[in-house]
């Protein structure tokens, strides 16, 4: 019974099949309206969203998950099974771990994230879920030739002194971070703010790290034959 | 300089020589570095742009193939590059240049890394389809070997593509990733070239399907950056 089992997902077919299935899919659902920006997907974390919507409205994404779920299993087993036997290159097999510690960063993320957006004045103050106290000291922008902003910036000040956070660059502050969307300068100025945590980043990243790392063993091993 | 894309279209259309090709590739690099130097970044913004940078790149990762010796049976495959390559730059043509600076939210280099390395991997896409249309036409085993180098060199981009689009995105957005139309293709575009590796494993008796799936393959990465800019609302779209 485990060694059906375990050849079943040491298949190369069942990852070909599940890929698949993946790709279908997210197919359908990018032509759901609940990818769509009013969707809500991206306004919670994904576990969440997925309690919450109807079925008839996320009976695509939960497809997806299942044969993502199984495709983690199918590349964990393939890779413990190549790597017992001798002389096979590790590369396949480090972009195998690069997908899995992804696939574990998006379930980390799926159920620990955390947003929320506000619109808030200069002089304006925002809480932390520990009760510490974040100000919006100052709200700047520079408007370009065309009449747009071209850069902006808010101030914010926290225990821990007075910090500045623009376009690409969020302050990141006990796990969280804030970021600076957009900025009105009139009549007052006001900022759009939003808190993120990504409990999956790291992860992601680390993943991302180790998957190029065995791609490029693999281009060198390539290279020439 | 428009004079230097109209140029580029009508040398890569018309490269039944490699020279000719070379010139056509030079005309659209100098075009893009035109359009560079007066943006003062890459010219990623807008569907002339794009389209442009999408031909230049297509001519650009074409070029050591169309010197290999592995192609120099299949007599139509410069042309092949050049006519794919010339019909990017004269779809470019009817649009308006924008010249606008970077909204700060795209004002940083991993924007530019995203979307440069992801026309690198669209090119080799489209050269690796080609090479599909050769090997089905009787062009060889090598013709194959070639397709499977094409796809995994534009693999290899467009992971990396996706890696610092995830990290532009960390910074930028809050998040590395989002549930919009543009992800979602970019995903399955991902996954299809990762079946399409996955598959050389099966082994000679799925050669046919092999080069099939290059040429499948193209066409999901036309869908992933025209399609979905076009057909669906996402917040990639240009």
């Amino acid at each position: 019974m485990l060694k059906k089992l375990y050849t079943t997902f040491c298949s190369l077919n069942l990852g070909l099949w599940l890929m698949t299935g993946v790709m279908v899919t997210l197919a359908l659902g990018s032509f759901s309206s609940a990818s769509s920006e009013q969707g809500g997907l991206n306004d919670m974390p994904l576990l969440f969203w997925l309690q919450r919507a109807p079925l008839g409205y996320s009976w695509w994404l939960w497809l997806c998950v299942a044969c993502i779920a199984v495709l983690f299993v199918n590349a964990l087993v393939c890779s413990i099974d190549a790597l017992r036997r001798k002389g096979r290159s590790v590369a396949p097999h480090l972009m195998h771990a690069g997908f899995l510690l992804i696939v574990l960063a998006h379930l980390l993320s799926a159920y620990g994230g955390f947003k929320q957006q506000m619109q808030l004045p200069q002089g304006d103050s925002f809480g932390f879920p520990d009760g510490e106290r974040v100000v919006v000291e100052r709200i700047t922008g520079q408007v370009g030739a065309m009449g747009m902003m071209s850069g902006y910036r808010a101030d914010l000040r926290l225990s821990d002194g007075l910090h500045t956070v623009q376009p690409n660059q969020p302050l990141f502050h006990k796990g969280y971070g804030i970021y600076v969307k957009d900025v009105a300068l009139s009549p007052v100025p006001v900022a759009l703010f939003e808190v993120h945590k990504e409990p999956g980043a790291l992860t992601a990243f680390i993943g991302a790290l180790i998957f190029t790392v065995g791609n490029l063993m693999l281009l060198a091993q390539r290279k020439g034959r | 300089m428009k004079w230097l894309l109209i140029t580029s279209a009508i040398l890569f259309v018309a490269s039944i020589r490699r020279p000719i090709f070379v010139v056509a590739l030079g005309c659209s690099l100098a075009y893009l570095a035109s359009r560079g130097l007066a943006l003062g970044r890459l010219p990623l913004i807008g569907p002339q742009d794009t389209l442009a940078f999408f031909s230049g790149s297509l001519g650009l990762m074409a070029l050591p193939f169309i010197y290999s010796r592995q192609t120099a049976g299949v007599r139509w495959f410069c042309w092949g590059c050049g006519a794919l390559a010339g019909l990017f730059a004269a779809l470019a043509l009817p649009f308006p240049t924008i010249n606008m600076p970077l909204p700060p939210i795209l004002d940083t280099y991993w924007f530019e890394l995203h979307v440069a390395l992801a026309f690198f991997a669209y090119g080799l896409f489209g050269i690796a389809a080609l090479l599909g249309v050769a090997f089905l036409q009787g062009g060889g085993k090598q013709a194959l070997d070639l397709q499977y180098r094409a796809a995994l060199v534009g693999y290899s981009f467009f992971s990396l593509s996706m890696v610092s689009g995830g990290i532009w995105g960390y910074y930028a957005w809050g998040t590395y990733w989002l549930w919009t139309a543009k992800e979602l293709w970019t995903s399955i575009l991902w996954i299809f070239y990762s079946l399409y590796l996955h598959l050389r494993l099966k082994g000679q008796t799925w050669e046919r399907g092999f080069a099939w799936l290059g040429i499948v393959g193209f066409l999901v990465t036309l869908f992933t950056y025209l399609g979905v800019s076009m057909l669906m609302r996402s917040s990639h779209s240009f």
